[in-house]
């Protein structure tokens, strides 16, 4: 996490753009986990990288991966929430749509289809709950976890096991006859 | 050692432990079944669920990131709201117009233009503009370019273009706001003038120097207006390449009166778009309400450069087509024009009328425009290289009066 010593006014044009390089395939992965479509994902990262432009502060006093990472996990989590909803109402209507094409190779179907469980559950636990588990699993230290949810690096693990359980209860509860875990 | 919480045996199972701690935990993990038992538990768990979310990975032709490029197309993007829009904006307020005539038929020009690298571009330019004279012309307030909300299409094109093509070589930075003559002189290098009849400027604002510079591209140029759908407008192919270099000298703002604090000036990067046509509104209502404050700007000549080939009066009358002019109008009014020394104030038609009069001993514009609140005026001539604008609310004998008084 970098903290960036300049005004607070606005951005230097040079230290925007070492802020976005360092952090931008990052926010790019973890979007793309989250939203499972590229074009989305890259959108969005533009977005998160547009509400950092518009805090300049955060090169003086803030950290702004820390700020990046969770600007960039809500906005993905938001939307997932939100397609979530319209999925069910896809699916109340009958019109359930399978992202996987069905000449694919049935694993590919299989691994579409778990994927989009995972994203269905994420969507419906605690926000910051699958804001911890999408950020741990593309990689971020318990420091850097930390940062991002502004709690103490000690209760990060305490928070892991919280979140980890109730998305595995979630996902048991909706998916148990479908596969084991 | 007591038994280990979940908490700390997850950071066990992660690594996330170390020297004492780890040495602590790892011992009693070995003699204690209870924590051990509890540890393999949290440890499926961890990898069930871990397992999951890694279906979550992108594929591999998804993995693939180039950030720098990446960040090329994230500039490009947003060029039009950073902070080049705000530099822009702030020059084609309405409150500059009457002063600034020339450089918003230049930056008209900078919409018609594009950017090549900045090469040996002083060798190239032989043709110096000056200002000696005033000259209006009325436009159409309705057309595209005219309107200048900062939402609409048109307007959003045009500043992302300025902002793509113009390169800013001096930027004004932030006004100084002074409230005695003597820091505004020092600080512009000239001397402010007074208006005798109202006593001292409340407060005078300097306007820091500017430059910009564009090289025109008539692809580029063309393609913009395709987008904002006046392919009426023809860009001459002898323009292409030509690099159009402006230079703005400070300027003085003097303020008699209850003027309104002009937020318009405080340039934010940060402002959205619902920030700034509420910006817009505000200035609106405190140009309605002003209706005691005048002021008296000072602007040194601008400078501006082009090549000796440049036939600039087709350049303007493509500008002029673009804020509002029809072409014939354009045509002729461009055929009357000397372009070396003309500066070339645009005034809506519906609510605007012009006069040449006497001022300060030479020969001036007297802009009127009627408003729901009552006349307006602005006040036009050109003294000794300086272009001097008085602007307040009241009718033509108000103006002279205000104006005979100066010293």
């Amino acid at each position: 996490m970098t903290v960036r010593k300049s005004s607070s006014e606005h951005w230097e044009e040079a230290e925007f753009r070492a802020v976005f390089l360092e952090h931008y395939s990052r926010v790019l992965g973890i979007l793309i986990r989250l939203l499972g479509d590229r074009s989305c994902a890259e959108e969005m990262a533009n977005d998160a990288f547009w509400r950092l432009y518009r805090q300049p502060a955060l090169q003086v006093d803030g950290n702004v991966g820390g700020w990046l990472y969770r600007t960039a996990t809500n906005l993905g989590i938001d939307a997932l929430r939100a397609s979530g909803r319209r999925r069910q109402y896809e699916e109340a209507a009958g019109g359930a749509r399978d992202q996987a094409k069905i000449s694919s190779p049935l694993e590919v179907l299989l691994r579409a289809e778990k994927c989009n469980r995972v994203r269905a559950v994420l969507s419906l636990i605690k926000p910051a709950q699958a804001q911890l588990l999408i950020l741990r699993s593309s990689g971020l230290s318990y420091k850097e976890l930390a940062d991002v949810l502004s709690v103490k690096m000690t209760s990060i693990g305490t928070l892991l096991n919280r979140a980890e359980e109730e998305f595995r209860n979630r996902y048991l509860a909706l998916h148990a006859n479908e596969e084991e875990l | 050692m007591t038994c280990i919480d979940d908490g700390n045996l997850r950071r066990h199972f992660d690594g996330e432990l170390a020297g004492a701690q780890l040495a602590e935990v790892t011992a009693h993990l070995a003699s204690c079944a209870d924590c051990l038992a509890r540890s393999e538990k949290l440890g499926t768990a961890r990898a069930q669920t871990e397992e999951l979310l890694a279906t979550l990975v992108p594929a591999a032709d998804n993995v693939v990131i180039n950030s720098a490029t990446a960040y090329a197309q994230f500039a490009d993007q947003f060029a039009a709201d950073r902070k080049p829009k705000n530099w822009i904006n702030r020059l084609l307020a309405p409150r500059w117009r009457p002063a600034w005539g020339l450089a918003v038929v230049a930056l008209m020009v900078a919409s018609l233009v594009s950017l090549n690298p900045v090469r040996s571009w002083a060798q190239r330019v032989l043709a110096m503009l000056r200002v000696q004279k005033i000259q209006v012309v009325t436009i159409d307030p309705n057309t595209l370019m005219s309107s200048s909300e900062p939402d609409s299409r048109p307007y959003k094109l045009f500043n992302q273009f300025v902002a793509d093509n113009v390169v800013v070589t001096m930027d004004p930075g932030k006004p100084d706001i002074v409230s005695n003559l003597a820091s505004a002189a020092q600080l512009t290098g000239y001397p402010i003038r007074v208006i005798g009849s109202l006593g001292t400027p409340r407060s005078v604002e300097v306007n820091g120097e500017t430059a910009f510079q564009m090289t025109i591209n008539r692809d580029r140029v063309t393609t913009l207006l395709d987008e904002i759908g006046r392919t009426d407008i023809h860009i001459p192919e002898s323009a292409n390449g030509a690099l159009i270099a402006v230079h703005i000298p400070k300027i003085a703002i003097s303020m008699y009166g209850d003027c309104p604090v002009r937020h318009g000036d405080v340039t934010s990067n940060s402002q959205s778009r619902a920030e700034a046509l509420a910006e817009r509104k505000a200035e609106r209502m405190a140009d309605a309400k002003d209706t005691n404050c005048t002021y008296l700007i000072q602007a040194p000549s601008p400078t501006v450069s082009v090549p000796p080939d440049l036939n600039m009066s087709e350049i303007a009358e493509a500008a002029l087509e673009l804020v509002g002019m029809n072409p014939a109008e354009a045509r002729s009014f461009c055929q009357t024009v000397d372009w070396f020394s003309t500066l070339v104030v645009p005034i809506p038609r519906n609510s605007s009328s012009y006069d040449t009069v006497t001022v300060d001993g030479v020969e001036g514009t007297l802009i009127t425009e009627t408003l729901p609140q009552g006349d307006r005026y602005s006040l036009l001539w050109i003294k000794n290289g300086v272009i001097h604008s008085l602007a307040g609310h009241g009718n033509a004998s108000d103006a002279l009066s205000l104006a005979a008084s100066l010293r």
